[in-house]
């Protein structure tokens, strides 16, 4: 099929082994790439196995759209299985190496095995070579992304693990460009126990398309379509930023580990705050509205801010200024740790410490306490070995009913939205497959607008259809969302620029069901790794029905637990999965994957 | 006196993060509005309820007026 790059590349670490495979033109239609291609490699040959271990596979995967000459295409997913929540795992990722791995002649890459040493995957188009490392191991990210690009050229896509994934921290990511973060899931750490720290990609090819000519003149209109959008300047101005505001007056900032939604130094470190400071820009290739913020930290040095990071470093640990949460954020790309999850452990410390569960006193917003904790759990040594594998860990050693507030779902750290007062968005963070992340379906704005305080099916049926595009379609394209999202790019050029690069016409309802698919072998997955997986898995913590925040417009409001149950039921209802959560028989088949059904059978007993 | 307040790139187009006007009878939203308001995927509250530009404003009520946005 036109528009992919043809193959599959498959590197065994333990014995070095390199292959080249086929994709199949049914795989690429079934699952189009990205997230798609790496669940359907996961559910084949990853089983019952130590996310940790040499049988767990590490899977960097494009889809027909990346690297295209279209907007916002410079990416990839990056997916193992999560040694974080112990269910399927993954990430997407801006980069070169996404650029370059399709130009190079790849779709995706599965790595397997484990290096008996340190070592690095170099690709150079056709020339595979697994390289000794000794010298980047123990580097932090942006040091050996220096070495690197010393070593091969400014012309190199690189993913590294930071030395908290050689760590084996299990909040740790991959890491790109010195800031590029992507993985949440642990999957810093399933390169880190591969002893792969770093994959350095450079390809010299061109993907070839159905139709050249049109794609370059849909991405020409597209990129146009884009700057002339009458939010675009706002968005270059503050980029993700905006929402720091716009959480706040909705009350559903993060705020003293997601017991507030409003943060009284908010005015401190919101978007305006970031315009001022705002000495550079950063961001993914092949994009023309670059997300990353470049303002000086507390120190002096460059960092790179975003929405989730600030609202995870600042208020959720109670810190009001923005150059010191810039710190900390460069600390954690440094180091290659989830700024969310961290923020998340770091506010779930202070908590129990407030609250004398542990000896340590640590106050909230002690920006001091703050480094040593990132150096700590960065190294998962002292206090940080508590929090190395996330709060759902952390929080059943602690006991003493923290469960109740530690703010995770799957075992993966909720994104920086409080939900008290927001039912639908609270059910989309239940139901994400990877664990709690905003990435799969953000319903919070359309349910701010619309009516927040209902719990109908309308309201159900809206975030699945946020699942099949968000979810579904961009992880699987792969593409970026941001355009679509941040500054309404019409959703209608997708399936034009996937007929002009594929020469395959395919309507929203034919991705709709490719979506489908996806989130049903994902489920799948789980139910087969994780045996005690279910309807409990789906559940945000309880702080978010027992208890409402104390200040602010919505005060006294929280999320209701029977209704939340309703919601759930139909949600499962509406995706053809049992009231347990698990998929019906005739769901898979009917989304055509009987092999599954029967394993799953068999599974089930 | 109404309380509007923008948020995003809404601001920029109403040349203000907040505004106070004066009513002396309910009028509808969009007549007090700047001319070529954004009128689609917007978020429109009155005193924390989801609203239209239809909506029906009074003395002493709160309007805030939010992009729809995806925070990262």
């Amino acid at each position: 099929m036109k528009g992919y790059a043809g193959k599959l590349l498959r590197v065994n670490l333990s014995n070095r082994k390199i292959s080249k495979e086929e994709i199949s033109d049914s795989v690429k239609r079934d699952f189009l790439g990205g997230r798609g291609l790496a669940v359907k490699l996961l559910w084949d040959e990853v089983r019952q196995a130590d996310p940790l271990s040499e049988k767990n596979k590490l899977i960097l995967a494009t889809g027909p759209l990346t690297g295209q000459p279209i907007p916002n295409s410079g990416k990839m997913v990056i997916a193992a299985k999560s040694p974080l929540t112990g269910g399927y795992g993954d990430g997407n990722i801006g980069t070169m190496a996404a650029v370059h791995l399709k130009r190079a002649g790849y779709d995706a890459v599965v790595v397997e095995g484990k290096s008996a040493s340190p070592c690095y995957l170099l690709i150079e188009d056709e020339k595979v070579a697994v390289v000794e490392a000794p010298d980047l191991w123990g580097k932090n990210t942006f040091e050996a992304h220096d070495l690197l690009e010393a070593k091969h050229g400014k012309n190199s896509g690189i993913l590294l693990a930071g030395p908290a994934g050689e760590n084996l921290v299990r909040i740790s990511t991959v890491m790109s460009q010195k800031g590029r973060a992507g993985g949440r899931p642990g999957m810093g750490a399933v390169m880190g126990s591969k002893k792969l720290k770093a994959v350095v990609v450079k390809g010299s090819g061109k993907v070839q398309n159905f139709d050249d000519a049109r794609v370059q003149e849909l991405g020409k209109k597209g990129y146009a379509e884009i700057k002339a959008k009458e939010s675009y300047d706002f968005w270059m101005k503050q980029g993700t930023m905006q929402a720091f505001d716009w959480a706040n007056e909705n009350a559903c900032l993060p705020t003293f580990n997601y017991r507030e939604g409003v943060f009284e130094f908010s005015k401190d470190m919101d978007g305006y705050v970031l315009e001022k400071l705002h000495v550079g820009r950063k961001g993914c290739p092949l994009c023309n509205m670059q997300c990353g913020h470049i303002v000086k930290d507390s120190s002096g040095a460059d960092a790179e801010l975003d929405y989730e990071n600030v609202a995870m470093l600042g208020p959720n640990i109670g810190l009001g200024s923005l150059p010191q949460v810039a710190f900390l954020n460069r600390m954690a790309d440094e180091w290659g740790l989830d700024t969310i999850s961290l923020g998340s452990c770091i506010g779930f410390l202070m908590e129990a410490s407030e609250k004398g569960l542990i000896t340590d006193r640590v106050k909230w917003g002690d920006f001091e306490a703050a480094q040593r904790l990132v150096l700590e759990i960065g190294k998962g040594e002292g206090r940080g070995k508590l929090f190395s594998h996330g709060v759902k860990s952390a929080s059943e050693a602690i006991g003493k009913g923290s469960k109740k507030w530690a703010m995770q779902v799957k075992g993966m750290e909720i994104s920086a939205y409080n939900c008290h007062a927001c039912p639908g968005m609270s059910l989309a963070f239940g139901t994400s497959p990877i664990g709690a992340h905003h990435k799969e379906a953000w319903i919070i704005a359309w349910e701010i607008a619309n009516d927040r305080f209902s719990y109908d099916k309308a309201k159900v049926e809206k975030l699945i259809e946020f699942q099949r595009i968000r979810g579904g379609f961009f992880e699987s394209a792969t593409v970026c969302r941001f355009p679509w999202v941040e500054v309404n790019f019409g959703l209608d050029r997708y399936p034009e620029f996937l007929e002009a690069i594929t020469g395959e016409k395919r309507s929203w309802e034919d991705l709709y069901r490719i979506g489908d698919r996806i989130y049903n072998l994902i489920r799948a997955f789980w139910v087969r790794e994780v045996p005690s997986f279910g309807r409990p898995w789906d559940y945000p913590p309880d702080r978010w029905f027992e208890e409402s925040q104390s200040t602010g417009k919505m005060k006294g409001v929280r999320v209701e637990r029977e209704k939340y149950e309703q919601m759930l039921s139909w949600y499962y209802e509406l995706r053809g999965w049992d009231q347990k959560g698990i998929p019906r028989k005739k769901t898979l088949e009917d989304s055509g994957l009987k092999d599954v059904a029967r394993e799953l059978q068999d599974t089930l007993g | 006196m109404v309380e509007l307040k923008f948020f995003g790139y809404l601001a920029d187009i109403a040349g203000a993060r907040a505004r106070e006007v004066s009513l002396d009878k309910p009028v509808r939203l969009r007549e007090i509005l700047p001319a070529f308001f954004p009128e689609a995927n917007i978020i429109i509250l009155v005193n924390q309820s989801a609203g239209d530009l239809e909506s029906l404003i009074r003395d002493g009520d709160r309007v805030s007026i939010l992009p729809v946005l995806s925070g990262g």
